[in-house]
């Protein structure tokens, strides 16, 4: 019996000891390779895998010892995945595509120590209680209206003319007339987001701290210039000038479709130029700023591109931070990341084509710049809800419905 | 008997007592660890609003409350409902038919069934997006319609055929482990039993319904409770097929949960959203046994 004890004995402790010794390895690479930097980043169409290891080598290359790793995200979005790794105790060092919050802030390093920091683009709009946690490398602007120039002058249309959004609902239905689908759209985030783009434009001119009130309980959708503009898209739909079934497209998918002149205009973001560069297709098109129902040209609705946080449980700070600071002030760096995604920086400049060039003079024009952060950051999930309810304009509700649904969505999420 | 021998006997019932708890002790240790906790743990931040990070206060029951009251839950609650209940029966039936109609032992039928399992073995994620490929507004049907002049077919952009498309993948991706499942109960059936339907002048789908089902009816039930519980949990292939859209017709709770809740700073609604879940297929995986079990009591007059 006493044999039978022991293995009974040895069969009970052996999955502790299993557990354990998984338990215990791994880090042991990093003493004995140098230090190798988790990058948390997002890839788009233009944002690569194989562009940000390319620029990731720039630093290795100048920082012998250091490995950057890149940490895709798979099918969940940035924050999504650095919640996943923080909650399974294995931070990353770096994230991008990150807009910390007041309440996320102290997950991210304070970079307010760091002279550096307070010169990045858009530095103070995205400072939280006077402190940086954020950092970036250029802006983009997205209330742009890019548009088919060969589509354009069959149809007489002059774009310099569009100002006003029955102006441009005008131009919609000319281009229809000669045969062209006027406005591109795409599923996945576009729809909501192209509408963003519009909208924003617009509202957030004429009431800069809408969404600052709107959190307050102080503005509703319903009850504000978000209505004309859904009832504006509605239209569009109702007079076949958005297709429903670009809805079944993705992203490239949509940008591709208007690339290869299926469609008259597109709406989006200084981030497509570099898709149209690349497809050396930018002389045939050109873009305009958003008209809207009030000011002429109204601000832009923007954000700070290729922002970089630095996790605060990252096990590397200090090298980190080193990192943060050479993408975000080195020269090389800087004009690779705003060429690679169409993005724009005072005092930088890049070889542009004459679409990025147009870009560029409307940001010039534009008497501001409309960023959503701090105060005036929507409630996490709006932006999923928004594409939700502008996709449902498709399949027959109505821009009142829409409005109230947005209302009692935000209501419900206090 | 002496009390030395008792007392060995004592000890001799003592050892066996502790042999048995020693066999046992890592599987319940194990359980504990992987199973019970992490069910506790979730329970416990349901009733917080941990956000993920910080730390966890204590809310009692709003999590709950917030969930009956939150339009996304209620939109994609229908989803699912709509995506189970379809998706299980059609799974469990094609499956049986399937099955039924493959018993018979040759190469064809072999390699049938292989061709009927083949898609169970590939990732759910990779399927939803070989389909979207094909179903899409650019994938390979709609373009070939367009070399005909015909106007795309909303297999994914119209919000009632996307969920059909969804339920039509799910099932053709699943229907093959039932019918696995059916193929390897139907050599239990005993051959005296059909032999006797024979003699008694059964035809085949005489024999198939009131012999070979009846007999293979708890391997049924079974695939139905996996079935059920599985499709409740339906994420995968929504995420690379549909996205949940369009307008979220294809949004399943799962989908919620681990795309929208978690996204955002509500991990503890999200826990409570999660464990809820879980609450509603246990409910319905006990549900369909106890409906089982009482058909067979009834049809043995038990």
């Amino acid at each position: 019996m006493r044999p039978m004890w022991r293995r009974t004995c040895a069969l009970a402790v052996a999955p502790l000891v299993m557990a354990s010794a998984v338990a215990c390895g791994g880090g042991s690479d990093q003493a004995a390779e140098g230090t190798t930097l988790r990058v948390i980043v997002n890839i788009t169409p233009n944002l690569t895998e194989k562009y940000w290891n390319d620029l990731f080598a720039k630093y290795e290359k100048a920082h012998p010892g250091v490995t950057v790793k890149l940490e895709l995200t798979g099918t969940v979005a940035a924050d999504a995945k650095l919640r996943q790794d923080l909650a399974a105790g294995d931070p990353p060092d770096v994230a991008q595509q990150i807009t910390p919050t007041a309440d996320t802030a102290q997950l991210f390093a304070d970079l307010s120590d760091q002279p550096w920091a307070a010169k990045t683009p858009l530095a103070d709009q995205y400072a939280i209680g006077g402190k940086h946690y954020v950092v970036g490398v250029g802006e983009q602007i997205q209330s742009l209206v890019f548009y088919n120039k060969a589509a354009f002058k069959k149809a007489g249309v002059n774009a310099g003319a569009i100002r006003t959004m029955d102006q441009f609902t005008a131009a919609m239905g000319k281009l229809k007339d000669i045969g062209y689908k006027p406005l591109q759209t795409a599923g996945q985030w576009v729809t909501g987001g192209q509408f963003s783009m519009m909208a924003d434009a617009g509202v957030l001119t004429a009431d800069p701290k809408w969404t600052a009130e709107r959190n307050k309980g102080k503005r509703s959708f319903a009850d504000s210039g978000y209505l004309p503009y859904l009832q504006h898209y509605k239209g569009w739909i109702d007079k076949g000038y958005l297709d429903k079934s670009a809805l079944g497209l993705t992203y490239a998918d949509g940008q591709t479709a208007f690339l290869n002149g299926k469609s008259a205009m597109y709406i989006m973001g200084s981030f497509f130029v570099p898709a149209a560069d690349a497809a050396k297709k930018s002389d045939g098109i050109g873009v305009f700023t958003m008209p809207t129902d009030g000011a002429y040209p109204s601000g832009q609705f923007g954000n700070i591109c290729n922002p970089y946080v630095v996790v605060n449980k990252s096990r590397h700070k200090a090298e980190a931070i080193s990192f943060v600071k050479w993408a975000t002030t080195d020269p090389e760096a800087i004009r690779s990341q705003l060429a690679s995604d169409g993005n724009l920086r005072g005092g930088f400049t890049y070889p542009m084509s004459s679409l990025g060039t147009s870009v560029q003079k409307i940001l010039d024009k534009a008497p501001s710049v409309i960023v959503k952060s701090g105060a005036n950051q929507p409630i996490a999930g709006f932006s999923d809800e928004l594409n939700k309810q502008v996709q449902s304009l498709y399949m027959g509700a109505s821009p009142k419905a829409v409005a109230d649904g947005l209302d009692k969505w935000w209501n419900s999420q206090g | 008997m002496s009390g030395p021998q008792r007392l060995g006997r004592r000890r001799a019932r003592l050892r066996e007592t502790a042999v048995s708890l020693g066999m046992i002790g890592p599987a319940v240790l194990l359980y504990t660890l992987m199973t019970v906790v992490p069910v506790g743990v979730a329970l416990y931040l349901s009733l917080t609003d941990w956000d993920g990070f910080s730390t966890a206060a204590f809310i009692g029951l709003d999590n709950y409350k917030h969930l009956f009251d939150d339009p996304s839950s209620t939109d994609a609650w229908y989803v699912t409902a709509l995506v189970a209940a379809f998706g299980t029966a059609l799974m469990v039936g094609l499956g049986l038919v399937y099955a039924l109609a493959l018993k018979a032992k040759s190469r064809t039928n072999s390699f049938f069934r292989a061709v009927a399992y083949f898609p169970h073995v590939i990732s759910a994620l990779i399927l939803g997006y070989l389909w979207a490929a094909i179903l899409g507004t650019n994938g390979a049907i709609n373009n070939t319609l367009a070399k005909f002049g015909i106007a795309p077919v909303g297999f994914l952009f119209d919000e009632k055929f996307a969920l059909i498309s969804l339920i039509a993948v799910i099932v053709w991706a699943g229907f093959g482990f039932n019918v696995v499942l059916f193929v390897a109960a139907l050599q239990t059936v005993p051959a005296e039993l059909l032999e006797a339907a024979a003699i008694d002048g059964a035809s085949r789908r005489q024999t198939d319904l009131r012999v070979v089902i009846p007999m293979i009816a708890p391997v049924v039930t079974v695939a139905t409770v996996l079935n059920l519980v599985g499709l409740i949990r339906a994420y995968d292939i929504v995420v690379s097929l549909t996205g949940g859209g369009p307008a979220g017709s294809t949004q399943t709770f799962t989908y919620l949960i681990l795309a929208r809740s978690f996204e955002g700073t509500k991990v503890g609604y999200a826990t409570a959203q999660a464990v809820f879940l879980m609450v509603v297929s246990a409910v319905l995986a006990l549900l369909v046994t106890a409906l089982r079990n009482r058909q067979d009591q009834a049809a043995t007059g038990g």
